[in-house]
C-alpha cells in the first residue's frame, strides 16, 4: 500500500456497535478492573504448568498441612500439597467449566428461546413445552444420565452441565424476542426484506443482550458449583485432580482446623466472580443499543 | 460383618449446606431443650449410626449398621458380655457340652415371649435357621451356620431333608446342636444377629418364607424378642425402638427407647453431636481428632477395633492375574506414613489379613516396604519402570477416609512404581453392586470380626465365599481353612493351620492388608455403661443416660 496515495474519506464513518461498546467499556473503570483480573486469571491457569510452584499431586505427608510460610505461599493441605499450586491447577478447572458451559448454555439458550420467540405460534408452543418438560426432570437425575450416556470425560462433563443450564436462558430470551419483535425497527427491518435469520441475529438479539448477559454472570459460578457437587458424586473430575468448587467442599469441612484450606480457594472463586459481575454490569450498559453514544 | 461407612467425612457441597441450615434451624426453633439434654429425661438415647440399613432382616442384613438395631431388636441363645465378649446366657438359660464338643444342649428360659405376646420355644430356632438355610434367601452370612452338621451339604443341595441338618428341639424348652467338628468359638456364632430366631408367623403373613423384601420387617409388622421393638422406621431420617415390655429381662433395662440415625457425612454428623443432638456418633472425621483429644471434655474414645482396612485386586483383570504385580502394588504403599500422617486414629499398619492378637493369634508376616524389591517385580513382569502398565482404577464407596486414603496410595504407587492409577467413587450400594458382580479392577474393603477368631477373617477368602469378590481360588488354601483347621483339636493346633493358610494368603495377595482398624466414637458425657470391647458393640441393655454431670 503506499501511503502517499492514501485516499482520506469526506464521509462521517458510522460507528458499530461492539465499537461503541468498547468506548463506553472502557470508561467504567470498575468493569475494566474487572476485566482485567478476569484476563490475569485466565493467563495465570494457562500458563499454570509452567509456572506453578510445585507439583499439584506432590505429597509430602509427613508435613501434612501447615499454615502458610515462605516455602508454601498458601500454606499446604492434609497430604502436604501446595496449596497455591492447587489452585493454579484447580482454576484451570473451574475457568475452563465455568466459561465452556456458560457458552454451551449461551448458544443453545439463545438460538432456542430467539426462535420460538420470533416464529411465535405453534412452534413457540411446542418449544416451551419441550423447555417445560426438561424442567419438570429432576435435574440431578437428568445430568448424571447424560454422564452415564457420555462417559467420564472432563470436556463432556462441561457439555453436559451447559445442556441443563441453557432452559432459563432460553425462557428469558423468549420473553425479551417477543416484546421486541412488535417494535418499529423490526417491522421495518421486515419491510425492507431481510430474511428472519438476519433479523434475529443482527436487529433482536443484540437489543436482548443486557438480561442476557446478566444472567450469564449468573450462570458462571452456578456450573463452578456444580461441577464441585458432580466431582464429589464421583461423576466429574477425579482425584489428584481438583477445582476451585472441590478445595472449597474439603476446606469447609476442616474450616476450624485449617482455615487457610477454606480462605484461599474462597477467596479465588469470589474474586473471580466479583471481576466476572463488574465485567458483566459493565458489557450490559455498554452493549444497550439504546443508550447512544454521548 | 463387611465395614460400611466407618470413617465418614463425605460432604456434598449442596446437600451438606442444607444439613447444617437444618440442623441449625432445627436447634435454633425446636424448643431451648436439645434432643440429649430432652433424652437423657426421657430415657431415650440418641444414636449416630452411620448409613440407611440394607435391611432388618436378620438372614439378609450383612452390615456394621444393620447389626446395632438388630441387637437390639432380637436376641440370639447366648449373648456376649460387653466388656469380656466371653458368652453369658441370652434366650438359653443354660447349656451343656458333650465330651467330644460335638453336641450344645441349650436350656431355654421358660415362658419367653416374642413382642406381640406369642410364645417363643425351641422350635422357633429351628424355623429360624431352617429359613437361613434356604438358598434362595440369599443370605451372605449362611457360611455362619457351616459348623453345624450337615448344615453346608443341606444348603448346598446335596442333602434335602432338614431333618438331617444337626439342629433338634428335643421339647419345647430344649434345643439340642450337633457339630461337625469340635468348633471352639460356635458359642460365640450365636451372638450372630445372623443366628438369631425369627417370628415365623409374621415372616409367612408377609410373604414366602425364602422371599427376600417382604414387609415383615417394616414398622407395625415387625415382631422380634429382643429388649426393644420397633417402633417407626422413616427411611433416611430415623428408626426408633422403644420398650419391649416383654422381654424376659425388661426390669433391668434402662433406656426407653433408642434413635437410630443414619447420618452418613462425618462432618454432619460432628456438628450434630457438638448441638447436642446425639449421644452418640458412628465415626469421628478424621481431622477433628486432635480437636477432641485436646478437649477437656472426653467424648473422644479410640479403641482398637478388631477389623482390616485392605483393598481387594480383581483377579479377573488380566494384568492384576500376574502375582508379581501384585505384590509389587503391596510393596509400595508405606503403611506408617499412611497411618500416622493421613489417619492419625491410632491405627496399626496391618501386613496381613487377621488382625494381629486375634484371640492370641498372630498372622505370619511376609509383608512390608520395600519400593526397591517392588521396582524389580515390575520389570519382571514386563512394566520396567511402570512402563505399559495398563490404566487402573481403584473404586471406592463415597467416603472422605476412603478419599483420603486412596489419594495418598495413589500417589505412593505414582512415585514409587510409576504408574498412573485412577480413582472412583460410588455410592454405597452401587459399589457393592459393582463389587460383587466383579466390575471393577482395585476395590477397597474394610472387613470387621463378627466374633474373636481368626477363622472369621480367612474363610471369607474360599473359593465360594461370598465375601471374596476377587475371583480368587485355591484349592489348598479351602483344604486347610475349610478341612484341616475344624478338624484342630486345640488352639494352637487350629492357629498353625490358619498360618499356613495365611501365608498362602499373603503370598498370593488377592488383597492388600493396609491397616488395622480402631473404633472412634463422640460420646456424651450422659452415656453410662457404654463398655469399649473390641467388636464395638454396644450392650444396650445395660446402657443407661444421666443427667449433665460436669
Amino acid at each position: 500500500m503506499n501511503s502517499e496515495k492514501r485516499f482520506i474519506g469526506t464521509f462521517e464513518k458510522g460507528s458499530s456497535l461492539w465499537g461503541d461498546a468498547w468506548v463506553r467499556l472502557s470508561k467504567n473503570k470498575l468493569a475494566l478492573a474487572g476485566l482485567g483480573l478476569v484476563i490475569f486469571f485466565c493467563g495465570v491457569s494457562f500458563l499454570t504448568p509452567w509456572i506453578a510452584p510445585y507439583g499439584y499431586e506432590e505429597q509430602n505427608l509427613v508435613l501434612g498441612a501447615s499454615p502458610p510460610s515462605s516455602q508454601h505461599l498458601m500454606g499446604t493441605d492434609i497430604f502436604g500439597r501446595d496449596l497455591l499450586t492447587r489452585i493454579m491447577y484447580g482454576g484451570r478447572i473451574s475457568l475452563f467449566v465455568g466459561f465452556i458451559a456458560t457458552a454451551v448454555a449461551l448458544v443453545i439458550g439463545i438460538s432456542w428461546g430467539a426462535i420460538a420467540g420470533y416464529l411465535g405460534g405453534r412452534v413457540d408452543a411446542f418449544m416451551m413445552r419441550v423447555v417445560d418438560i426438561l424442567y419438570a426432570l429432576p435435574f440431578m437425575i437428568f445430568i448424571i444420565l447424560l454422564m452415564v450416556v457420555f462417559g467420564r470425560n472432563i470436556l463432556l462433563l462441561f457439555f453436559a452441565i451447559g445442556a441443563v443450564e441453557w432452559l432459563t436462558m432460553a425462557r428469558i430470551v423468549r420473553g425479551q424476542v417477543m416484546s421486541l419483535r412488535k417494535q418499529e425497527f423490526v417491522e421495518s427491518a421486515y419491510a425492507m426484506g431481510l430474511p428472519r435469520h438476519i433479523i434475529i441475529i443482527r436487529h433482536i438479539v443484540p437489543n436482548a443482550l443486557g438480561p442476557i448477559i446478566v444472567y450469564a454472570t449468573l450462570t458462571i459460578p452456578n456450573v463452578m458449583l456444580l461441577e464441585a457437587f458432580l466431582s464429589f458424586l464421583g461423576l466429574g473430575i477425579q482425584p489428584p485432580q481438583s477445582s476451585w468448587g472441590l478445595l472449597i467442599n474439603y476446606g469447609v469441612e476442616t474450616m476450624e482446623e485449617y482455615p487457610w484450606l477454606l480462605i484461599f480457594p474462597g477467596l479465588a472463586l469470589s474474586l473471580t466472580l466479583f471481576a466476572l459481575n463488574f465485567l458483566g454490569d459493565g458489557l450490559r450498559d455498554a452493549l444497550d443499543p439504546r443508550t447512544s453514544i454521548d | 460383618m463387611s465395614e460400611t461407612i466407618s470413617p465418614a467425612t463425605g460432604s456434598i457441597i449442596l446437600s451438606s449446606f442444607r444439613t447444617i441450615t437444618l440442623v441449625l434451624f432445627l436447634t435454633a426453633c425446636e424448643s431451648p431443650e436439645t434432643r440429649v439434654a430432652s433424652g437423657n429425661k426421657t430415657g431415650t438415647l440418641h444414636w449416630g449410626n452411620g448409613t440407611e440399613p440394607q435391611s432388618l432382616d436378620p438372614h439378609i442384613a450383612t452390615g456394621v449398621p444393620e447389626h446395632h438395631i438388630i441387637s437390639a431388636l432380637m436376641e440370639g441363645l447366648v449373648r456376649k458380655d460387653s466388656n469380656t465378649l466371653e458368652p453369658v446366657p441370652g434366650v438359653a438359660e443354660s447349656w451343656a457340652i458333650s465330651e467330644d464338643s460335638l453336641v450344645y444342649t441349650f436350656r431355654l428360659r421358660p415362658d419367653l415371649k416374642w413382642s406381640n405376646g406369642d410364645a417363643l420355644d425351641a422350635h422357633d430356632f429351628v424355623w429360624s435357621w431352617w429359613r437361613a438355610l434356604q438358598p434362595a434367601l440369599g443370605n451372605l452370612y449362611a457360611y455362619m451356620y457351616f459348623p453345624i452338621a450337615n448344615a453346608r451339604r443341606y444348603y448346598e443341595g446335596k442333602l434335602t431333608e432338614f431333618d438331617e441338618v444337626g439342629v433338634k428341639a428335643l421339647d419345647k424348652l430344649t434345643l439340642q446342636v450337633s457339630l461337625e467338628n469340635p468348633t471352639p468359638y460356635f458359642l460365640q456364632l450365636l451372638d450372630h444377629y445372623s443366628m438369631f430366631p425369627v417370628h415365623q408367623a409374621t415372616i409367612e403373613n408377609f410373604g414366602k418364607a425364602d422371599q427376600r423384601g417382604t414387609r415383615w420387617t417394616h414398622e407395625g409388622n415387625m415382631v422380634s424378642n429382643g429388649p426393644f421393638k420397633l417402633k417407626k422406621w422413616s427411611i433416611n431420617r430415623e428408626i426408633i425402638v422403644e420398650r419391649n415390655a416383654l422381654y424376659y429381662d425388661n426390669a433391668n433395662v434402662r433406656l426407653n427407647a433408642i434413635v437410630y440415625y443414619p447420618i452418613e457425612n462425618g462432618t454432619t454428623e460432628e456438628r450434630m453431636f457438638r448441638a447436642e443432638q446425639l449421644h452418640y456418633t458412628n465415626d469421628v472425621p478424621i481431622d477433628k481428632i486432635e480437636t477432641y483429644s485436646n478437649k477437656k471434655a472426653h467424648s473422644l474414645r479410640i479403641n482398637p477395633y478388631l477389623g482390616t482396612y485392605y483393598y481387594r485386586l480383581n483377579t479377573r483383570v488380566e494384568h492384576l492375574q500376574n502375582k508379581k504385580v501384585r505384590r509389587a502394588l503391596a510393596l509400595t504403599i508405606d503403611r506408617e506414613r499412611l497411618t500416622k500422617h493421613v489417619l492419625k486414629g491410632r491405627q496399626i499398619p496391618a501386613y496381613a489379613m487377621t488382625p494381629p492378637d486375634t484371640k492370641g493369634y498372630f498372622p505370619p508376616v511376609s509383608l512390608e516396604f520395600d519400593p526397591e524389591k517392588a521396582r524389580e517385580l515390575m520389570a519382571l513382569s514386563g512394566y520396567p519402570n511402570g512402563k505399559g502398565f495398563p490404566p487402573t482404577e481403584i473404586l471406592y464407596n463415597t467416603n472422605e477416609a476412603h478419599r483420603k486414603v486412596a489419594v495418598a496410595i495413589q500417589q505412593m504407587w505414582k512415585k514409587h512404581l510409576n504408574i498412573d492409577v485412577s480413582l472412583i467413587n460410588q455410592e454405597w450400594k452401587v459399589y457393592l453392586d459393582s463389587e460383587t458382580s466383579g466390575d471393577y479392577q482395585i476395590s477397597r474393603a474394610g472387613w470387621i470380626g463378627d466374633y474373636v477368631d481368626p477363622n472369621n477373617f480367612l474363610d471369607m477368602f474360599i473359593c465360594e465365599g461370598g465375601n471374596n469378590r476377587t475371583g480368587w481360588c485355591n484349592t489348598e488354601y479351602d483344604r486347610l481353612v475349610l478341612e484341616e483347621a475344624p478338624r484342630g483339636e486345640t488352639d494352637e493346633e487350629r492357629f498353625d493351620i490358619f498360618r499356613k493358610a495365611e501365608t498362602i494368603l499373603m503370598d498370593e495377595l488377592p488383597i492388600i492388608p493396609i491397616y488395622t482398624y480402631t473404633s472412634k466414637n463422640l460420646v456424651h458425657a450422659s452415656v453410662k455403661n457404654l463398655d469399649p470391647n473390641i467388636l464395638n458393640q454396644p450392650s444396650y441393655t445395660q446402657i443407661y443416660l444421666e443427667g449433665e454431670t460436669d
